[in-house]
């Protein structure tokens, strides 16, 4: 559906925005919706706003019937189905639409949880794994909310290192079952599931994954969590003590359970960005309410400048948010929508998004932090009312902190984020080498002229370009000091990262407000806004990374280097700012 | 038969008015069919959901954002949409002109029409209509069926209901209670893409509004900022209660 938005979709993925240079015709942006994605878009924000805002003090009690009804609900719009095909009671639609139900529904942290865990990890690993039989028998339920799915990887000694896990799984004698014994932690859905997807190693070697319903012998759901957030989630530890699996119920290949677990991430990844859009905008507008209401001094505290910079770091955070999230999982439908011309296997598919798998994570860790950023901002503009539960701003706060956490760490994706794309670039797979190369001979040829310098947003193209030369001159950098062993050094892998994030992120907003051709006034002051903030952190990862790779002379030539690429001169972020904050309270809530 | 419902398409109650050039701007609003309007659509498809054979036809009048609110109620059942496109503000008796037209040219037998418009915050649009049309009109359904010909249905009084009958052709207007509109699914949604919505320029209804609006401004609520001083407390709280009662009159 998205597909023709964009010309050369796959030209971004891997890293490659780093050594690449698109245009505004080479992404997906929000306004690119087509009318059917915008009108799920708005009967997704109906079902939030009539069915889930009243009833979330019920579902913050943890009164699961309210969850469970809602699922159903949902599950009866077809806001479920969007993954799962067409055959088994789904819709089939690209991930755009999923991305927009995820970020309409996640009014609600708590519920959000709920029905991400569903749709995503909960029924996606039947979608793509799954036999003929298990799908026909399980996958209609799951798209229709008449069940709900969980799925269990970690345990109590095994969260990020999800491959040490300790569950175990034999064959029976008679060859009929395979007998799981161990525990697993964390467990979202745990206590409303019907379905389990279990991982465990047969015989302790072979990493597998399997589908057991709820009710089965063997299989006890241990007590709720009481967590800092997410409260009305349902989060438990599941006990297996000699739990009989039938062996029809083993999920894709014994041996191959990793792909299974890793391949749903990435997916899941992309989705916990969009949800974390969604929980900003809520978060946002319910903090620019109060900030309109709210008198001191005689004065709404909107009209205080320090009031409005929370307010314009917040929408400008959205914004860049958002061009980030929908450029990626547009450009990953765009990739799909390819493969739709011939006969289509799901291991094709996994492929095309794994092609992602950098992005994917550059999306979960920016949304994530963007997020913890507003819901703070949001709550400290509340003053001492932001520290009770009389307003939601204290709700938000709490519950956005798990993104964090769950969907592997920030600080695994970080270093997947430039891990996967030195991989990449020593396996050949992405021309890094070379055009870190480029970057050094410039340097020592001096500065070139400030080429294609026109147009609103062109001091930020100009950052921009020298953003991406100065992560590449990290990235060499730190390659020449550590050579194989770069990956080991896990705060310059983190820094690199940074780097990589703002990069695209600013990216992103830079493109998405050049295919707006002038439209919004607030895109570019938004993006110029952003920008700053882009710089800074930029600035101070390459500033981590070089003091930590040389010293001396050496070191004193390469902050030359390092002067010479963060050389601008700041915008007016004081007046882009007010501007900013008095455009969104105006309209009460974030706009474009 | 076939019911023609109409569809007006207000800003969200959740959204903030604005004002540019004297006008309330809705550029950047967020927009949708009155609340009103989706009873009518609702009992329409209920009507038809019955079994008696009925096209619900759905119309809105207005600029071409309207369409968006006519897919909204093809996604939730209506069978085809007309939609009217002008850039005027059509108050409601210059709007009746052009639904009464519209329900002779397609042989309407019913009309629905929102008991009240949101915007204009009038009870007009389905009065007017009916009385163009020379049909009888019933007013704040929140009850309504049909055997044949013949309606039947309830509204409220002063201090109870009323039971009504009538014979086709007729005007509803609505009310809440009447029933709860249910939501476009996503399978709906993609359906409506392939449903007709036929626009139709405006000139060919000869509609020339009388009325035009020549300005608007935002309500200011001033604060009185009055202060009662507590020092005789019962004599405060006497003054407080008489405040209340008689001059905010909040209280009874």
């Amino acid at each position: 559906m998205s597909g023709p938005a964009i010309s050369n979709p796959r030209r971004a993925t891997g890293g490659s925005f780093l050594i690449e240079d698109l245009g505004p015709e080479d992404i997906f942006t929000l306004e690119d919706l087509s009318d059917e994605q915008r009108q799920i878009e708005r009967a997704t924000v109906e079902f939030a706003e009539k069915e889930i805002q009243p009833r979330i003090a019920a579902i913050e009690a943890k009164d699961f019937g309210v969850t469970k009804d809602l699922l159903r609900k949902a599950g009866e719009l077809g806001l479920m189905g969007v993954d799962v095909p067409e055959e088994h009671g789904g819709l089939q639609m690209d991930k755009v639409t999923s991305a927009l139900i995820a970020e309409k529904i996640a009014i609600c942290g708590s519920f959000s949880v709920s029905f991400s865990a569903h749709v995503g990890i909960g029924t996606l690993p039947l979608v793509w794994y799954g036999t003929a039989e298990q799908k026909k028998k399980y996958l209609s339920r799951l798209a229709s909310g008449e069940w709900i799915a969980a799925y269990a990887l970690s345990e109590a000694s095994s969260g990020s290192d999800a491959m040490n896990l300790r569950t175990r799984a034999k064959l029976s004698a008679d060859g009929k079952h395979y007998v799981l014994n161990g525990e697993k932690m964390w467990i979202s859905n745990a206590g409303i599931a019907n379905l389990f997807t279990v991982f465990a190693k047969i015989d302790g070697e072979k990493f597998a994954a399997f589908l057991i319903e709820a009710g089965t012998v063997g299989l006890a759901v241990g007590p709720e969590e009481h967590k800092l957030g997410i409260r009305g989630s349902s989060t438990c530890p599941l006990i297996l003590t000699d739990c009989q699996v039938p062996v029809e119920n083993l999920l894709g290949e014994a041996g191959k359970g990793h792909h299974i677990a890793f391949n749903i991430l990435n997916v899941g990844r992309y989705k916990l960005g969009a949800a974390a859009i969604g929980g900003a905008k809520n978060a946002f507008r319910g903090g620019l309410r109060y900030a309109k209401e709210r008198i001191a001094f005689s004065k709404p505290i909107v009209s205080f400048g320090l009031v409005q910079q929370m307010v314009a770091d917040s929408a400008a955070g959205i914004f860049a948010g958002e061009s980030l999230v929908y450029r990626v999982i547009g450009a990953i439908d765009a990739s799909l929508a390819e493969l739709e011309k011939s006969a289509t296997t799901t291991g094709e598919i996994q492929k095309r998004i794994e092609e992602y798998a950098v992005e994917c994570s550059i999306v979960k860790v920016w949304c994530s932090e963007m997020l913890e950023r507003l819901v703070d901002q949001m709550l400290q503009l509340h003053g001492g009312y932001g520290y009770v539960e009389e307003y939601s701003a204290e709700r938000a706060y709490r519950d956005s902190r798990i993104n964090k956490i769950f969907e592997g760490t920030n600080e695994i994706n970080r270093l997947i984020i430039s891990g996967w794309t030195m991989k990449r670039a020593m396996q050949g797979r992405l021309a890094l080498l070379p055009a870190i190369q480029r970057v050094m001979d410039e340097i020592v040829a001096g500065s070139k002229s400030r080429e294609g310098r026109d147009g609103e947003l062109a001091e930020q193209r100009f950052l921009l370009a020298n953003a991406k030369k100065l992560s590449l001159f990290c990235a060499g950098a730190a390659s020449e000091k550590f050579g194989s062993e770069l990956a080991e050094q896990q705060e310059i892998m983190g820094a690199l990262a940074d780097m990589m994030m703002e990069v695209l992120a600013l990216e992103s907003a830079i493109l998405r407000t050049e295919k707006m051709q002038g439209r919004s006034t607030l895109a570019v002051a938004m993006t110029k806004y952003y920008a700053a903030r882009s710089v800074r952190i930029l600035e101070t990862s390459a500033e981590r990374i070089l003091g930590a790779v040389a010293e001396g002379d050496m070191l004193r030539t390469r902050m030359a280097i390092f002067h010479r690429l963060t050389k601008h001169v700041p915008e007016n972020t004081v007046a882009l700012g007010r501007k900013i904050a008095m455009a969104m309270t105006e309209v009460g809530r974030y706009t474009v | 038969m076939r019911i023609l419902a109409l569809i007006r398409q207000v800003l969200d109650a959740e959204e903030t008015v604005r004002i540019r050039a004297g006008e309330v701007d809705l550029s950047a609003s967020k927009l949708v069919v009155d609340t009103m309007d989706e009873y009518g659509v609702e009992q329409a498809l209920r009507i038809r959901e019955t079994g008696v054979d009925a096209e619900v036809v759905a119309l809105a009048v207005g600029p071409e954002r309207n369409q968006e609110a006519l897919r909204t109620v093809l996604a939730m059942g209506a069978d085809r949409a007309i939609h009217v496109m002008t850039e005027l503000a059509l108050d409601p008796i210059a709007l009746s002109k052009v639904a009464a037209q519209v329900a002779q040219q397609e042989n309407v037998d019913l009309i629905f029409c929102g008991g009240q418009q949101a915007d204009w915050d009038s009870h007009a649009l389905g009065a007017a209509t009916a009385e163009r049309l020379q049909w009888p009109q019933l007013t704040w359904v929140n009850a309504l069926e049909i055997h044949g010909q013949t309606l039947t249905g309830r509204h409220d009084a002063e201090d109870g209901s009323e039971m009504f009958s009538v014979q086709l052709p007729a005007v509803i207007t609505t009310q809440q209670g009447l029933n709860e509109p249910r939501y476009p699914t996503v399978p709906n949604i993609m359906r409506a893409k392939r449903k007709e919505l036929r626009v139709e320029s405006m000139e060919s209804f000869h509609v020339e509004p009388k009325l035009k609006i020549i300005g608007a401004e935002i309500q200011v609520k001033a604060r009185l900022h009055k202060i009662l001083d507590g020092k005789d407390a019962t004599a405060a709280a006497a003054e407080l209660v008489q405040l209340l009662r008689d001059e905010a009159r909040v209280i009874a």
